[in-house]
Formats: C-alpha cells, sequence, structure tokens
C-alpha cells in the first residue's frame, strides 16, 4: 500500500515536472494567462473591499477571513488543475474512448489519466491565492505551513468531486452537463462566509457537494482550532477519496472505448 | 507453445436506440429502449511465440474489439483469455510490462512535445533505469531511421513519420508480444513498405509475436505466416496465408504481348483490358488447363512478353468476404 501510494506520488511528480516542459513550448502563453488569471481574480478584491467599507462582517466573517477563504480554495483550485488538469476532460475521454492509452501502461489508471495534462492558467490561481492569503494573513510560517497544507486538502476533495462528477459519465452516458453545475456549486459555495446560508445549504455543503471542506472548515481551524473539527475534515478527506477511486474502478468495468482519432495533447 | 490463448470469447454492447425526430428523443428520455450488439461471438484462438498473425475482416467485424479485450482495455462479456499466463482483465497492469500497442488511429505520444520527451517519460512509467531507457532510445532511433525527428513536436510531424514513432515507442519497454490495429492506415505507398520492412526486422531479430490487424491485403501477404478473418464477430477462417492463396486463388492473371495484332476468342478466358497488341487475361485454373491455355495463347501470334500472376491478395480476400456471406460487420464500433 506504502509502495504503491509513492510510486503514485512518484508518478505525480513526473507528470508535473513534464507538463511543466510542455507549458513552457508556449512561453508567451504560459506567462499571459498566469498573469492574466491573477489580474482576473483580483478585481474581486475589489468588490469585497467595498462592501466591507459598508458592513462590518458578512455572515460572520470580515474582510480578512473572506479574504483567507478566497486565498484557499482559489490555491486549491489551482493546484487541482496544474497537478490534475485532465481531471476537466475524463468525461470527454470516456465517450470518445481515449481512455485506451492508459489502460495499457503499468500505472494506477485514475492518476495516470488526471495527472497527465495540465491547465496553465490555473498557476495564476495558485499564486493568487498565496499573494492574497500572505497580503491579509502576513507572513508567518506556521499560518503558511497551515494555508498550504489546506490547500492540498481542499485540492483533494475538489479533485473528488469533479472526478466523481466525471465518473458518471460511465453509468450515464454523458455527465458534462451536471459535472459543469457541480464545478460552479463548489466553486461558489466555497468563497462566500458560511453563516449566509441556511441549514439546507449547510448540510449540502458539509454532505453531498463538500464544498464547506475546501475553505470553510479551514477558516475556522485556523482563526479556532479544534480537534473535533481537524479529525471531521481528515475523516471526509479519506471517505470521499475512496468513494471516489471505487466509483471511478467500478465505472471503468463499463467502458466501451471506441475508435475516434485521438492525440494526447 | 501458444502464449495467447482465447476460448469462448464474447463481448456485448448496449446500445440505446431512439426513433427519428423530436418525438423519438423524448419517447427515449422517458422510457429508453436499449438494444445488444454481439461485437465478438465465441471466438477461440491460439498464437504461438514469435509467430506473426494477421487478424482481418471488414469494418465492424470485431477485430479492434478482440484486441481491447487481449490487451485488457475492454473486460469480456464471457469466456477466457490467457495472454503469457495472464488474465488481462485482473491482471492488466501485469501484462502491460509484456506487450506493446499501436493502434493506428490513437497516439500515445504527446502532441505537442518531441518524441524524444514522450520516450522519456514513457520509458520511466515502464519503471526502466535511466541509462537503460537511453541505450533502447538509441538502438530504436537507429532501427526507426528516426533520428531527425527525435526533436521534433509531433505536430509537425508526417502520419507516416508519427506511426514510425509510435512504433517505436511501443517497443521501448521491449515487450514479448505487440498487437498492431491498422498500423498502415492512411499512408503512402513508400511508408507503408518502410512500416513493414520494419515489423519485418523486428520480428526476425528479436522475435516478438506480432498480432496484426489490417485492411491492407499487402501487410498480410507481406509479413504474416497466418490469418484468421473474422466477420460479425466470429472467426469465419484461419489458417496459413500460403493455403489461403493456394485455395482460394485459382483465379491467375495473363499478361501477354504480341508482336501482332491478334483476336482472342476463347470460351473459358475472360479479357479484362486490351490496348494496342498487349491483353490482359483472367483464367480459372480450376476449370481450364494452364498449359494448354498458354500454347493456344502461344499459337495465336508471335508472343513478345508474357507473365503469369497470382491476383492480389485483397481480391481474395474480398471474394472470400462473398463466398462466406459477408457484407459489413455489425457495427463500426470499437
Amino acid at each position: 500500500m506504502l509502495t504503491e501510494a509513492k510510486k503514485n506520488l512518484k508518478l505525480i511528480g513526473m507528470y508535473f515536472k513534464f507538463n511543466l516542459a510542455a507549458s513552457m513550448e508556449y512561453r508567451a502563453s504560459f506567462l499571459t494567462q498566469t498573469f492574466g488569471m491573477v489580474l482576473n481574480n483580483s478585481t474581486f478584491i475589489f468588490f469585497w473591499w467595498i462592501l466591507f467599507n459598508n458592513v462590518k462582517e458578512i455572515g460572520g466573517y470580515g474582510f480578512k477571513e473572506v479574504m483567507i477563504i478566497w486565498g484557499i480554495a482559489s490555491t486549491s483550485y489551482g493546484l487541482t488543475f496544474v497537478l490534475f488538469g485532465n481531471i476537466r476532460r475524463i468525461s470527454q475521454m470516456i465517450i470518445n474512448g481515449e481512455l485506451d492509452s492508459y489502460l495499457l501502461q503499468p500505472k494506477d489508471v485514475l492518476i495516470n489519466i488526471i495527472s497527465s495534462s495540465t491547465v496553465i492558467s490555473a498557476w495564476g490561481d495558485i499564486f493568487y491565492g498565496l499573494i492574497l492569503f500572505i497580503g491579509v494573513y502576513g507572513f508567518d510560517l506556521i499560518g503558511l505551513g497551515l494555508f498550504i497544507f489546506f490547500c492540498f486538502t481542499g485540492m483533494i476533495f475538489f479533485a473528488s468531486v469533479m472526478i466523481c462528477a466525471n465518473t458518471l459519465t460511465f453509468y450515464m452516458g454523458d455527465s458534462r452537463g451536471i459535472t459543469g453545475l457541480i464545478f460552479e456549486f463548489m466553486i461558489t459555495f466555497s468563497i462566500y462566509p458560511e453563516g449566509i446560508h441556511n441549514s439546507y445549504t449547510k448540510l449540502i455543503i458539509y454532505t453531498l457537494l463538500p464544498s464547506a471542506f475546501i475553505s470553510l472548515v479551514p477558516v475556522r481551524l485556523m482563526t479556532d482550532f479544534s480537534w473535533n473539527w481537524f479529525l471531521l475534515l481528515m475523516g471526509a478527506l479519506v471517505g470521499w477519496s475512496v468513494f471516489t477511486y471505487w466509483l471511478f474502478m467500478k465505472g471503468l468495468q463499463k467502458y466501451e472505448s471506441g475508435n475516434l482519432i485521438v492525440s494526447k495533447l | 507453445m501458444s502464449i495467447i490463448s482465447a476460448k469462448n470469447l464474447s463481448k456485448t454492447f448496449q446500445v440505446k436506440t431512439k426513433e427519428q425526430g423530436l418525438k423519438g428523443s423524448l419517447k427515449a428520455m422517458v422510457s429508453p429502449q436499449y438494444k445488444e450488439i454481439q461485437a465478438v461471438k465465441n471466438i477461440s484462438l491460439e498464437v504461438a511465440r514469435g509467430e506473426v498473425l494477421a487478424f482481418i475482416g471488414p469494418n465492424g467485424a470485431g477485430k479492434s474489439t478482440t484486441i481491447k479485450m487481449l490487451t485488457g482495455i475492454l473486460h469480456p462479456t464471457a469466456g477466457e483469455i490467457n495472454v503469457l499466463g495472464l488474465n488481462p482483465t485482473t491482471d492488466r497492469r501485469k501484462l502491460s510490462y509484456k506487450i506493446g500497442t499501436v493502434f493506428g488511429q490513437k497516439s500515445q505520444l504527446w502532441f505537442h512535445l518531441p518524441p524524444l520527451d514522450s520516450f522519456n517519460l514513457l520509458g520511466r512509467i515502464y519503471e526502466m533505469e535511466e541509462e537503460e531507457i537511453k541505450k533502447r532510445i538509441s538502438y530504436l532511433t537507429e532501427l526507426f531511421e528516426i533520428e531527425d525527428l527525435l526533436e521534433t513536436p509531433v505536430r509537425k510531424l508526417s502520419l507516416g513519420q508519427r506511426i514510425r514513432c509510435e512504433i517505436a515507442a511501443s517497443l521501448l519497454h521491449k515487450p514479448e508480444i505487440i498487437f498492431l490495429d491498422e498500423p498502415t492506415i492512411g499512408l503512402d505507398v513508400v511508408v507503408k513498405q518502410k512500416i513493414r520492412d520494419l515489423i519485418k526486422t523486428l520480428s526476425q531479430e528479436s522475435q516478438t509475436t506480432i498480432f496484426l490487424t489490417s485492411h491492407d491485403a499487402g501487410d498480410i501477404e507481406q509479413l504474416c505466416r497466418r490469418a484468421i478473418i473474422i466477420n460479425h464477430g466470429q472467426i469465419v477462417l484461419n489458417e496459413s496465408v500460403k493455403n489461403l492463396k493456394y485455395n482460394y486463388m485459382n483465379q491467375k492473371v495473363i499478361d501477354i504481348k504480341y508482336a501482332e495484332s491478334v483476336t482472342i476468342d476463347h470460351p473459358e478466358l475472360k479479357v479484362l483490358k486490351s490496348k494496342g497488341y498487349a491483353v490482359k487475361i483472367e483464367i480459372d485454373s480450376s476449370k481450364c488447363d494452364i498449359d494448354n491455355t498458354i500454347s493456344d495463347l502461344m499459337k495465336l501470334g508471335k508472343v513478345v512478353d508474357i507473365t503469369i500472376s497470382d491476383p492480389p491478395l485483397e481480391e481474395i480476400i474480398s471474394g472470400i468476404y462473398q463466398e462466406k456471406d459477408i457484407g459489413g460487420g455489425y457495427l463500426e464500433k470499437a
């Protein structure tokens, strides 16, 4: 099990280097996409800044907390698509029968698929979240360590939900529509203060679509650490990861391949 | 000793059906209807180590589906498979170290990167040592004459160059069996020949077992010793290419060039083409004696040149398809 995990981490590292080299093939595109995304995200800071000039707090959050959840959500999202860029294409790959070449390689098929491509603009999301966090929290090693840790847990939650949504294609033919909706939901509910949601919404964001675990629970832990919340977060993380893997592997048995002409991009 | 063995292999796909138009779509939404398509039916086959086998059939016959089951991509609905002592369905990862696959229509190279980068990554995916990867790349580069292509992004390679790199990539980890699914599809005559020569060298030099599907009779004629013809998901013929030509090749083509104008009026002969003093004739050797016919033809006038040849294998296979009531496959799928 440990060897397997080590092998998978090695594979992710290998693809990371490989994809970075591929991104550098188009240097101008890499730089404009990265900085474009930072600029694009920055506009939201002004929106919140103006808002918090008029009200003291929203849903129990001040400007600083809102910026931290934005920071964690943004970097988590960025990490997901830098490391596992192919997540966004799983549905289409299943439909087009593009999983063949991954099934012919001696690696874990899910890790192999999701790691084999990257989204260049997601680098912008990583930098934006990091700059935002340091900007509002200040430079503090423990704080930064926690931030990075929670960005990685957020990445696993975000990746798991998106893989599950895409994996539904095995079961229902095409889940691209529903994947788009879930994507929007996960983003939206991870960047707004928890207090503005009613109890039904809270139930959903802690269970079915666990966006609360991406940024809201980490902010709670960073401002007022509790072992109960931490264990809940870690338990949910393991549960979602295991479920996602099981759902994908089960679905893979239904894979029908195809004869479309395809290239690895 | 057989290294690929399949017993009563079957694969069924469920396909959603719908009546035409908007009404049909609405009806399909409320109560979806499915029909079962049996892409492969009870196929049993054996392949020996070092053998070069042609697996042929029309579009949708079930060739690719069979290959995908043998390589572990698809799970069979029924039947047993054993490839190099492993079950591809359950031992997919173990098996992948021992087999190589080239799908003419699917690339395993990264489109935006030069083949050398893909080779290095694939080498690491197959857990090869750095030094071993280097050695292997240098060997394959020489064999496939791809030295000039190694640093050019795949998107800028021609189809023929890309296929050479694809085959080289699939051989990186020294597979014992290589599955080639239509490797010469879309290539021009010269490149096709080059690829065939490479496959031939490969089979002779390293004793690699080759399982080849192709629509191209030339591939089969030049490369394979045995052919399995499949249609409607079933094996319709399994015999040596030599026998295939012998048993199904009663037709001979005679090209004869006279020094003067002649008129051919022979009930057993079919004139295919006549231009100037040159005539192309088809003769059925099972119905008439070749010796006598040639003598008759020689008596018609002074002969400048004469050639007797077999019709292309393509025609023989198409004859078998017709004889065995083969039109097209079940489905243009897998």
